[in-house]
């Protein structure tokens, strides 16, 4: 469904990449989660798969078409949820997602049961200008999916929402990927990431460090973890440590030889610490 | 591709008709045809102007007045500089004992005969008290000055409706909804177009409701219409450049209104300086467009002349185009 080869981009067109020789493909009907931290290139890729940026470097394919030479038609098959909402604020909820549907050429979904699919079914009428910032990313995010896209892009689709209605949207979209739909998805939320994806790559300042299951991750570096409490300097610390890095070895042991211990426990790493241990790099 | 340009020209209209700032825009026409019919009958300008040389004779100087608006002038010299001026100015000169009349060409052949035809009353002897007939309605049933804000001010709705549309743009702009746009089937130029048409209706629309409102709707429409639409591309196109840079409407407007500079100075140039200085306006289209309009309003224009002056207003509308085009394009990205 989406083939990157030799992936480059320079906002400034100059030799600083902000992505750089990115390589990865998304089979059909696969969830694909894209992680990194803030600043990493997720959305810069994102936008170049969805058409939004222009493509300097490399080969991009999504759904079958050549993003060097962008057919109008691909937009009746794809769908994209923006990171920040983005819809009139002049014009009701309903009146957004009528206007959107129009400029489609395939049949859309009927707009008011896209609002009821996020709880906004009461709020149809209301301006978008007065939504709050979590309302206009639920009507952002069910207008991305008006078209019935057979490949849907979604940028940080749960950030800032409340966890039941976070829990809504991971309901949709593992809904909507039962039913065949090929997921794009950008996070740097690894709980989300372990929950839906089939896959992931890491992504830190703008290069894929890996990409696999998070269940082969887990394997790979399940079991490895230390976690340990202890108090140094009258304070509880908590802390864990891989046993296969050397540099954690070595921390750990000083801890142990230092300071009183309290508990300490081998646990399966979150897919979280897999990132950090990976990459080297918080997710922040 | 038409549902879709009409798609999004009526979401604009709907936001357009329901915002403060684009209704007072939408309603400007009237309001200026009304003001124009309220302003324009105490203006008392039906008469010819005629220029006289001081003190030279004094019982003609008179005799002039019960019938035209009349100046006088130290000498010779200064009376032809005033004739020269743009506006209708008839000179009386003396000559051996004769007089005749001096013109610089663009008077009105009413204007003359009339100057003519007082001339030749007075030189008979016949006055006012014992004429017969009665002089009703020599000059213009439409004071000059009626028409100069008539044209005025089309071409000021005209400059709006480039408002109108960067006040859209800019509104696609700040809720960040172009690039929602851009990944539907919508290619640019429909997106293009459907934002230029209430642009384009409210210029037509509005300088047709000015036009009949003030009195000129026996002029030829399909002329006036012609005038209108091409004076309007430059103000679609610098809309949505304005649009397009500015990241709030004050700042769009403000900009836009620089338009009203090469306006007024058509308007000007038109109505006051001599032959001479007009070719400095030649580069500037509002200067096409007023004395295109001019002829249509004065229903003295052939579709020839009218057509030769769109043609001009057209011509310099595409350099405009070709400049600002490319830029309007990446603006969209
Ligand atoms: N329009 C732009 N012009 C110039 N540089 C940009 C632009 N947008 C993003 N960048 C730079 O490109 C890099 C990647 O940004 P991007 O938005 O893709 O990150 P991200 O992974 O989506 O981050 P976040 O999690 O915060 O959304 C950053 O260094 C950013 O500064
Ligand atoms: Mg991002």
């Amino acid at each position: 469904m989406i083939k990157v080869k030799n992936l480059y981009h320079s906002y400034k067109k100059d030799d600083i990449y902000q992505v750089k020789d990115v390589n990865f493909e998304v089979e059909e009907g696969e969830i694909f989660g894209f992680l990194g931290p803030s600043g990493a290139g997720k959305t810069t890729v994102q936008n170049i798969l969805t058409g939004l940026l222009e493509i300097h470097k490399g080969q991009a394919e999504v759904a079958g078409y050549d993003m060097k030479n962008i057919s109008k038609d691909m937009f009746n098959k794809i769908g994209m949820s923006f990171e920040q909402s983005n819809v009139y604020s002049k014009l009701t909820a309903l009146e957004n997602l009528k206007f959107y549907a129009k400029l489609f050429d395939v049949e859309t979904r009927d707009p008011k049961d896209l609002l009821k699919l996020v709880g906004l079914e009461d709020k149809a009428n209301m301006r978008a200008g007065e939504f709050s910032k979590g309302m206009k990313h639920r009507l952002t995010f069910v207008r991305s999916m008006i078209n019935n896209p057979i490949m849907w892009f979604l940028d940080e689709p749960t950030t800032g929402l409340d966890p039941s209605i976070a829990a809504d949207i991971k309901n949709i979209i593992r809904e909507k990927n039962k039913q065949g739909v090929t997921i794009f998805l950008t996070s740097h939320n690894m709980f989300i990431a372990d929950e839906l994806c089939h896959r992931v790559a890491f992504i830190v300042d703008g290069e894929i460090k890996l990409i696999d299951s998070p269940r082969n991750l887990k394997l790979q570096y399940g079991d490895k973890m230390i976690e340990v409490d202890y108090i140094k300097d009258g304070e509880n610390i908590n802390d864990s440590f891989s046993t296969i890095l050397n540099e954690d070895k070595k921390k750990l042991k000083e801890i142990i030889d230092n300071y009183e211990i309290q508990t300490m426990h081998s646990k399966e790493a979150s897919l979280e610490e897999i990132f950090i241990k990976v990459t080297g790099r918080g997710l922040v | 591709m038409f549902k879709k340009i009409w798609t999004i020209f009526l979401r604009d209209l709907k936001v357009n008709i329901k915002d403060f700032l684009s209704l007072y825009i939408l309603l400007i026409p009237f309001l200026f045809a009304i003001g124009i019919n309220l302003f324009t009958p105490s203006i008392n300008d039906t008469t010819v102007n005629l220029a006289f040389i001081k003190e030279e004779n004094n019982q003609l100087v008179t005799y002039m007045e019960q019938f035209a608006k009349v100046e006088e002038f130290d000498n010779l010299e200064t009376l032809k500089e005033r004739v020269e001026r743009r506006d209708s100015m008839i000179g009386i000169v003396p000559e051996e004992g004769q007089y005749y009349i001096m013109i610089e060409g663009n008077e009105s052949d009413m204007d003359i005969e009339y100057s003519k035809m007082l001339l030749g009353l007075y030189e008979t002897g016949l006055n006012i008290e014992d004429s017969k007939t009665e002089i009703i309605e020599f000059g213009r049933t439409i004071p000059p000055i009626k028409k100069t804000l008539v044209n005025t001010s089309v071409l000021f709705i005209s400059i709006l409706a480039g408002m109108l549309i960067s006040l859209n743009i800019v509104e696609e702009k700040v809720d960040n909804t172009i690039s929602a746009i851009n990944l539907t089937p919508t290619s640019h130029n429909s997106f293009l177009l459907g934002k230029s048409i209430i642009g384009i209706i409210f210029a037509i629309f509005g300088g047709l409701a000015l036009v009949y409102i003030t009195g000129f709707g026996a002029v030829d429409i399909g002329k006036i219409l012609i005038i209108i639409s091409v004076s309007t591309i430059i103000s679609i196109l610098v809309g949505f450049i304005q649009g397009l840079i500015n990241d709030d409407i004050m700042t769009a407007a403000a900009s836009i209104k620089l338009l009203f500079l090469p306006l007024i100075a058509a308007v000007l140039a038109v109505e006051i300086l001599s032959e001479k200085w007009q070719r400095f306006l030649y580069w500037n289209p509002f200067y096409w467009a007023y004395k295109g309009n001019d002829l249509v309003l004065n229903k003295s224009g052939s579709w020839g002349q009218v057509l030769i002056y769109a043609g001009i207003v057209l011509f310099l509308s595409g350099i405009v185009y070709v400049f600002l085009a490319p830029k309007i394009r990446k603006g969209l990205e």
